[in-house]
């Protein structure tokens, strides 16, 4: 049984972010969680669907976040608290469901979770969600530690009941990945009724229609519900101040920054000159708060990730106040103090305040800085984002590489994102060429499909994966059947959401939870669009080639090939190799006309190894999935594959 | 010979548009494919030599050295190329009926050699609709369907390539003179490989003018014909200046002025007309469309020649001394036009260090021809 369940008030767990905010939820008694996955912010479903079925509660991986937040809207107007869980663009796609719904209210505890990738480590993109708050008027909060990211969320599910409406929590990667101390509570009775009251008089927020019209009411309304969610903020145990008196410099932070700022203030060893205030509620911002702290001091340090929303907030305030609080100097993003971009650490903290309580620290020597960087160069290989071994997507993108160059028409692929998304780079034979959010490669190849009337002649191939298929694929496709845009979807089907960790998708006959549930097929979706559409092994390169210049070739609209092929990693598939590759050296030809290193210095996958001392290719029997394909990439057929018996 | 590799045949012949899709680099290594009348290279490749290069007849052709080493001399103004004899001819009894373009003399001399064991296996060109396919053939049947020409340029050597990847090593094929220039290439073992053997035992080259793109006629044909299926195409003998398009709905005619319109600018570079460097040439007669016209350059294609006459496959007969003259001063034009062209824009003879060019050949034979 998962420690997440362990019902001992007072027990003490080290617990990930994303595991704490899960505990939180079910310290709150939430009843239907639901997302789609998305680095950093999957481990919050996950770990929940493990104990739903333990714990009563209802936990669905959703076909988009739009849909997720839908669904979980449902189980708020059911009278059951409920979550949806995304990473920072999933707000974006669920932003026109999030405007209404904060328009409309909720009734039982709603909080939606959003995870921020800082530096986009696991992103295509460095997108701020919190702005959401703000444009859509509801409460934000920020925990600022991992004992936080739990109380938090009971609190914002508490908050989301006493305004009725959507409450937002920010999380960003090294909260949600990085681990701490949590001490739990309680686990609330699981007793539920599920029920929609709705014949009540049309305008009664608990029994009558849930909607956000009338527009002016329901918006007045809804502005008095922020307006409270700020006076209760004013006492919110979440906000805390730390330091002296009248520091000298007062620094503002929230989420991570909050440690980065407590270890820089500790390293500074300014304990005495230097105030922390830290927020946990950082939409809206309470006023009479804020004054209170800003009237410490003159100089003031926003320490804050992404963008300056902090700031922008605070100077906003402290503007109105200026004639009783007076005059400040801010420092942050805006003057250059803080980054622009990128996550920040300690050391940039640190760096930031030093230079403005005049201290001559360098948190990375320069001496040790010039070391520090020639290590990589001197010592280690140069390496480059690449597919794993065995990845179907290295064979996809070798045949739609080929087969573009064959066709010899200047050829290209639009993407999304996704593991297939290094396409753009070498070891997918950089043939992507456009890669912007979930479907947008069906989307953007619909329109050149249609500049052909106006001299454009190159073929157009769009990829996207199975997940990504249902997520936002099919209204690209429908715009390209309906206007006969002309163009190739390929749908690189390796059977599950594998970048994110094998989340299953409407294609799959299993759940989030386990349970068996109707799978939906893609083939037959595209073919009821009216394209035509083909069934290959990416792994059969020869046949996958032709099949794709035939249909480059075909004019008929909207043409699918669908690659199904299991990922490399998945549980199915890891540890089992269907084939043992070996080569034969007296064969290889080496760097030699004829061949020149095809399979090391193009093809390149990670299990093959250049010798350099007796000029032949090598398998690295450790990290060679055996898939097989290299054996068909090898001009002499000196890459040998034996079926495992 | 000067050998590159692949980045220059890239910036050579590619970037320049003067690849004809003969077929030549193709199944090499991994990196050049034909696909539908073009050569298209897949990945680039960074050795500084490469067959490739070597065997590529639109750069770096040293005619004098390539003369020198078939035929003992270096390379002269004569518009028909070295030559033993030149003669009409046409298929003889022992040839069984097939759709030949003329006198089915090239059916009839492949047929010959391989039912002699001259050679084990043909690289021909068959083709599907429009489409030029390259075929290894390996039986008389196999040579009877890849009859007729096929007017479009074609990736031949590709099929050449393959069947000496297979292990063949008596190999004929037929050519138009871009593709018998690039086996003459190959054949001189350019990049002095020490196993070197010769695996071609006999060149057919055909008579050339030009050829069109592929991809450009399928299209052109395609809007006129509507779906129907191509069973020949012909050009018949001047003054006709039409091409006959066959199909199974019937016989249509385009003015040649329009199909010269899809020529590709590199035949305008072609200085031979007569594939100089086969064994034997083939060619149509003008005002004869039963017979074609047989120019014998070697001795072994002399041999084959005499041998398919005495055996029944080839009847042969005096050229006439009208015909004769028709065809050189036909020959001589595009090669005169061919070499004016190519020396205004400076692609003969290259002197610079490391210079790259076209054609190389003596400067003095130049000015024979042009003048």
């Amino acid at each position: 049984m998962s420690y997440l369940i362990d019902n001992t008030e007072g027990a003490q767990y080290l617990l990930m972010g994303n595991e704490a905010i899960a505990r939180g939820a079910l310290e709150a008694g939430a009843k239907v969680v639901c997302g789609y996955p998305g680095t950093p912010s999957s481990d919050i479903i996950e770990s929940l669907a493990k104990i739903a079925k333990d714990m009563n509660i209802y936990v669905e991986w959703s076909t988009n976040e739009k849909v997720a937040m839908e669904v979980a809207a449902a189980g708020s107007f059911a009278g059951l608290r409920s979550m949806c869980v995304m990473k920072q663009n999933g707000v974006n796609v669920a932003s026109d469901f999030l405007l209404h719904l904060a328009g409309s209210g909720t009734r039982a505890g709603m909080v939606l979770v959003s995870c921020d990738d800082p530096g986009a480590l696991s992103s295509a993109n460095e997108g701020e969600s919190r702005f959401f708050a703000r444009l859509v008027e509801i409460p934000l909060l920020e925990p600022g530690d991992f004992q936080e990211a739990k109380d938090m969320i009971k609190w914002a599910f508490e908050l989301s009941e006493e305004i009725r409406n959507l409450v937002m929590v920010r999380s960003v990667t090294r909260m949600s990945h990085a681990s701490g101390n949590v001490k739990f509570g309680k686990l609330p009775p699981g007793d539920v009724h599920a029920v929609f009251k709705c014949d009540g008089f049309i305008l009664d927020p608990m029994e009558g229609a849930v909607m956000s019209l009338p527009v002016r009411y329901k918006h007045a309304l809804q502005q008095e519900k922020i307006k409270k969610a700020g006076e209760i903020f004013e006492d919110c145990p979440f906000n805390s101040y730390h330091g002296p008196e009248k520091p000298e410099v007062l620094i503002i932070t929230s989420s991570a920054c909050n440690l980065y700022s407590r270890e820089a203030i500790g390293i500074l060893g300014v304990e005495d000159r230097v105030g922390l205030l830290k927020l946990g509620t950082t939409w809206p911002l309470p006023p009479e708060l804020l004054k209170r702290h800003l009237s410490r001091t003159d100089k003031i340090l926003i320490v804050e990730e992404v963008l300056p929303f902090l700031e922008e907030n605070v100077k906003i305030l402290a503007a109105e106040m200026a004639p009783e609080i007076g005059i400040k100097t801010f420092h942050g993003k805006n003057d250059g103090t803080i980054p622009a971009v990128g996550e920040l650490n300690p050391d940039l903290v640190v760096g930031a305040l030093a230079q403005i309580v005049g201290i001559d620290y360098k948190p990375v020597p320069d001496e040790y800085a010039e070391k520090a960087e020639g290590v990589p160069t001197s010592r280690a290989p140069a390496r480059e984002l690449t597919f794993c071994p065995g990845c179907p997507h290295r064979a996809s993108f070798w045949s739609i590489h080929n087969a573009l160059q064959l066709d010899g028409r200047k050829g290209f692929v639009c993407g999304d994102i996704g593991c297939y998304g290094m396409a753009t780079l070498p070891c997918g034979f950089s043939t992507l060429k456009t890669l912007h959010a979930m479907g947008s490669g069906g989307g953007i190849a619909s329109g050149f499909g249609k500049l052909g009337r106006l001299g454009f002649d190159q073929p157009v191939l769009a990829v996207c994966g199975d997940s990504t298929f249902f997520h936002a694929e099919v209204p690209a496709l429908i715009n390209a059947v309906h206007h006969n845009s002309d163009f190739t979807l390929v749908v690189l089907d390796n059977s599950g959401t594998a970048m994110t960790g094998f989340q299953p998708h409407p294609g799959l006959k299993v759940s989030a939870m386990g349970e068996d549930v109707t799978s939906v097929d893609i083939a037959e979706i595209c073919r009821a669009l009216g394209a035509r559409v083909e069934i290959r092994d990416p792994f059969d390169l020869g046949e996958t080639q032709e099949t794709l210049n035939e249909l480059i070739e075909d004019k008929a609209g909207l043409k699918v090939l669908i690659l199904r092929q299991i990922c490399a990693l998945s549980p199915e598939k890891k540890a089992g190799k269907k084939y043992d590759m070996t080569i034969d050296d007296e064969i290889c030809l080496g760097e030699n006309c004829g061949c020149n290193k095809v399979c090391t210095r193009i093809f390149r996958c990670p299990g093959l190894v250049w010798d350099k001392e007796k000029m032949v290719t090598r398998v690295d029997d450790v990290i060679c999935s055996g898939c097989g394909v290299c054996a068909d990439i090898c001009p002499e057929g000196a890459i040998k594959r034996k079926e495992v018996a | 010979m000067k050998v590159f590799g692949a980045n220059e045949l890239l910036e050579d012949v590619f970037e320049k548009n003067l690849c004809i899709g003969c077929g030549a680099c193709t199944y090499l290594c991994p990196y050049f494919r034909s696909y539908r009348g073009k050569t298209a290279i897949l990945f680039p490749c960074n050795l500084t030599q490469g067959r490739c290069w070597a065997y590529c007849p639109k750069v770096e052709v040293d005619l004098d050295d390539l003369s020198e080493r078939f035929f003992g001399r270096p390379y002269e103004k004569d518009p028909l190329g070295f030559h033993r004899s030149v003669k009409i001819s046409k298929a003889g009894r022992q040839v069984s009926e097939g759709s030949f373009q003329a006198g089915g003399t090239v059916s009839a001399l492949m047929s010959f050699a391989l039912s002699k064991g001259y050679i084990s296996a043909a690289a021909l060109t068959d083709r599907e609709g429009l489409r030029p396919v390259p075929r290894l053939a390996q039986s008389t049947d196999d040579i009877l369907r890849c009859s007729s020409s096929k007017y479009t340029a074609s990736p031949t050597l590709s099929a050449l390539n393959q069947a000496i990847n297979e292990g063949h090593n008596q190999i004929g094929v037929v050519g138009t003179p871009c593709q018998v220039l690039a086996i003459a290439q190959m054949r001189s073992n350019p990049m002095g490989d020490k196993d070197f053997s010769d695996p071609v035992s006999l060149v057919v080259g055909l008579f050339c003018t030009w050829a069109v793109d592929f991809r450009e006629f399928d299209a052109f044909i395609s809007e006129r014909i509507e779906g129907s299926r191509i069973t020949k195409v012909d050009i018949p003998p001047p003054p006709a200046e039409i091409m006959e398009v066959y199909t199974d709905n019937g016989k249509i005619e385009i003015p040649l002025d329009e199909i010269r319109e899809l020529v590709p600018n590199t035949c305008s570079y072609c200085t031979d007309m007569t594939a100089e460097f086969s064994d034997i040439s083939v060619g149509v007669l003008e005002g004869r469309p039963d017979m074609n016209t047989i120019i014998t350059r070697t001795e072994r294609g002399e041999k084959i020649v005499d041998e398919a006459r005495k055996e029944g496959f080839l009847i042969l007969d005096d050229i006439g001394k009208e015909n004769l003259e028709h065809l050189i001063w036909a020959a001589g034009n595009k090669k005169k036009r061919a070499f004016i062209k190519a020396k205004q824009e400076g692609m003969l003879n290259a002197r610079e260090e490391g210079a790259r060019c076209y054609l190389r050949v003596r400067p003095e034979t130049v000015e024979e021809i042009i003048a």
